[in-house]
């Protein structure tokens, strides 16, 4: 969690409302888990407020940060993708949604919103996409990516899980071999989840995993997570 | 631009700001001569308070050095030469956030057009942004005009566009690179978002960009081969990262010629540590030298 | 930036079945400058007992020296080694002493006990006592670490297990943490004996 920080007398607009995501892209399926809690400093503002939403048939956007703003962002996004498909008669593809979200934050350099967004879907090859952001909009399409409260404690261990990084077992050029199916890359998330809402206190009550397949569209599952 | 403009009437601060640089703002720094530039008119949302500015500059850091609340991503060492063959362009990759690596694998080199590649150092975001608003701003130059945009002229536009949100806390360090048509030397030019951009052989910029300068300035002449000026390159970004806790990752390479750039396989400095020292560095030689080893990893 | 990550530092101590290990990264710098890379945090005290010291290095380095004259002290007054637990309160005894002006370190111990149980404890930087069943980490890389921990950890590792798991939590967690790395070392410290192993780690 980020610091507060005092600046004298001036206009504070930020809360962290904590929570975490993760996403993991996979040769032909993306997952994304984020937990379901939203609090503000120590206090639970509720256990059940969804980090992400099914945007198109194709690509989930998931985002941790300032609740308020995660939603006002992800309407405007929603609603541009409507008017993209109502003008083209077509989806807007997961690359023209992650370039276009760019865009769209970097519109509010200067009064940014307070979010860590991941959209997560299948390219235009049928491949598992992952991209990920900073605040002000800078984009990169990655593998996996942890984001939230939790990130810290997460996003090590799927390195060394995923990116097979200090693994003297595992050489470069091997690692494709050991990238994960579906199943274990589902297992991956709840496990690490069970992990992080055991030492974060902004991480819990329940997690939902999406699974994102180019043949079975976008499924969710619900699970319970620690509620202390 | 005027419509941005407008957001700031009841900004006393920024009514001085936008004074000064009333004639590139709108002109879009080309001059009045009708070379057909439209203005490029970017809303960006405002806080709505007295200070915008001021809000934006507490709020959002891109520099790791103050705590606020947002930590943009940022880059950190970049280099670019010129030699005889035309330009070496090396970056490293990673990006922090605050003391957090955020990632290992950004990419610092944005390609513009086949000929134009500029370097991303500073806020990451503020670099793609305008370099990829650069890009259409050459591309339609090239349409109107039927040749390509010199790199000077690139270069300078991408300075009158970031020069009209000067000390609104833009944060931008970058090298624009390329090679102008019908010429036989390549052109390298160094801008950054206070406005200033100046024209030489050898530039680095970033936090690791003096362990860079130093390797570079002790290997640097203009007659090198390729494969020298490669690794001379090379070196300077890895010795940069070894001093730098900000700079890592991997080593990106690009070559520019005449004919255009071309890119080369990234390098991980990890790897890259052991070819260069295999028997271990940091340890002085009179200690007495422990087995050094590689651990298995552990599955779950 | 506070105080504590002026240096930066990583400490993992990890309990096994009859065995603890206790890890450190090597790097020492000033903020972003790289001045050291091999600068260890961990320190011997006994054959089997080893104090790690995350924090700012001047303290680090003052507190070993303070530590060391304290142990030994103990050894000519009381004529018998010092056990991790008298270790943990002697350490968090003289924390406290600098109440209001401290040392900006957080010490972890680990060893084993007379019985040769494994012992591990950490503090804060006034001499709070905090235990743990299973693992305690420090630094600026601490919650990084704890991740790592939380995930590889299991009741009764051996000590290659053990091993494997903590120097995996030390250079993933240090590889995400711009303030710490270059390297690690790793101390096994089983009944019979207690080895020393330095890690590869990025040097960036």
């Amino acid at each position: 969690m980020v610091p507060t920080e005092h600046h004298g007398d001036q206009w504070e607009p930020y809360v962290d409302n904590g929570g975490s995501t993760l996403a993991i892209a996979g040769e032909d399926f993306v997952v994304i888990g984020s937990d379901t809690r939203s609090s503000d400093g120590y206090n639970i503002n509720t256990r059940y407020d969804p980090k992400a939403f099914k945007f198109t048939n194709n690509t989930v956007l998931a985002t941790t940060g300032y609740r308020a703003d995660c939603k006002s962002m992800a309407k405007s996004v929603q609603a541009q993708i409507t008017k993209y498909a109502h003008d083209h008669g077509k989806e807007m593809s997961v690359e023209a949604m992650a370039q276009m979200l760019s865009i769209m934050m970097y519109q509010k350099r200067f009064f940014s919103y307070y979010v860590f967004p991941i959209v997560a879907g299948i390219d235009k090859e049928g491949k598992g996409a992952v991209y990920s952001y900073d605040p002000v909009g800078n984009m990169e399409r990655v593998g996996f990516r942890a984001f939230g409260s939790s990130s810290a404690l997460l996003q090590p261990f799927i390195d060394d899980q995923l990116g097979f990084k200090n693994r003297a077992d595992i050489k470069p050029e091997e690692r494709e071999l050991h990238l994960p199916d579906l199943q274990q890359a589902k297992n991956i998330i709840t496990d690490v989840f069970n992990g992080a809402a055991e030492r974060d206190i902004y991480t819990g009550d329940g997690l939902q995993l999406f699974t994102i397949t180019k043949e079975g569209g976008i499924e969710l599952e619900e699970l319970p997570l620690k509620r202390d | 631009m005027n419509d941005f403009k407008q957001q700031f009437l009841g900004d006393t601060l920024t009514k001085t700001l936008f004074s000064e640089t009333e004639a590139s703002a709108t002109t879009n720094g080309l001059g009045s001569t009708g070379s057909g530039f439209e203005t490029t008119a970017h809303k960006f949302a405002l806080a709505p308070l007295q200070k915008p500015v001021e809000f934006a500059k507490t709020h959002i850091d891109n520099t790791s050095e103050t705590q606020a609340r947002i930590q943009a991503a940022h880059g950190t060492t970049t280099l670019a030469f010129k030699f005889q063959h035309g330009v070496i362009v090396c970056t490293d990759s990673r990006a922090t956030m605050g003391n957090v690596i955020a990632s290992q694998t950004v990419k610092k080199v944005i390609e513009i057009n086949e000929f134009l590649l500029g370097t991303m150092a500073g806020g990451a975001a503020d670099c793609s942004f305008w370099e990829r608003e650069l890009g259409r701003q050459c591309k339609l130059y090239a349409l109107r005009n039927k040749k390509r945009i010199t790199v000077a002229g690139a270069s300078k536009i991408l300075r009158n566009m970031v020069l009209n949100y000067k000390g609104m806390g833009l944060s931008m360090g970058t090298m624009i690179c390329g090679w102008d048509e019908d010429t036989t030397d390549p052109a390298l030019f160094y801008v950054d978002s206070d406005g200033q951009r100046l024209e030489n052989h050898l530039f680095s910029v970033g936090s690791g960009s003096t362990f860079a300068y130093s390797v570079l300035d002790a290997g640097y002449h203009y007659n090198m081969e390729v494969e020298e000026a490669k690794e001379l390159a090379r070196r300077a970004i890895y010795h940069a990262t070894y001093r730098d806790a900000f700079s890592g990752g991997y080593v990106r390479m690009y070559h520019i010629k005449q004919d255009g750039w071309v890119a080369f396989d990234l390098q991980d400095v990890g790897e890259l540590d052991i070819h260069y020292y295999p028997e271990r560095k940091g340890v002085p030689d009179n200690q007495v030298q422990e087995e050094i080893i590689r651990p298995a990893g552990v599955s779950v | 930036m506070s105080i504590t990550q002026y240096n930066g530092s990583a400490i993992v101590a990890m309990t096994g079945k009859n065995c603890v290990v206790i890890g450190c990264d090597k790097r020492l710098g000033q903020q972003a400058l790289t001045v050291d890379m091999n600068f260890e945090k961990v320190f011997r005290v006994k054959d089997k007992l080893y104090v790690g010291l995350p924090g700012l290095a001047t303290d680090v380095q003052t507190l070993h020296d303070r530590i060391r004259y304290r142990v030994n002290m103990y050894d000519l007054e009381e004529e018998r080694a010092i056990q991790p637990d008298n270790l943990a309160h002697m350490i968090s005894n003289m924390l406290y002493q600098k109440r209001f002006g401290p040392y900006f370190c957080e010490p972890i111990i680990a060893g084993l006990t007379e019985k040769d149980e494994p012992y591990i404890m950490g503090m804060d930087l006034i001499g709070c006592l905090s235990s743990a069943p299973d693992f305690i980490v420090g630094g600026t890389a601490s919650d990084n670490l704890y991740g790592m921990c939380e995930a590889l950890w299991e009741p009764d590792l051996g000590p290659d297990d053990l091993f494997r798991s903590a120097s995996q939590a030390l250079l993933n967690a240090v590889d995400r943490d711009a303030m710490s790395g270059w390297g690690a070392v790793v101390h096994v410290i089983t009944p019979e004996k207690t080895e020393t192993y330095h890690l590869q780690g990025r040097q960036d």
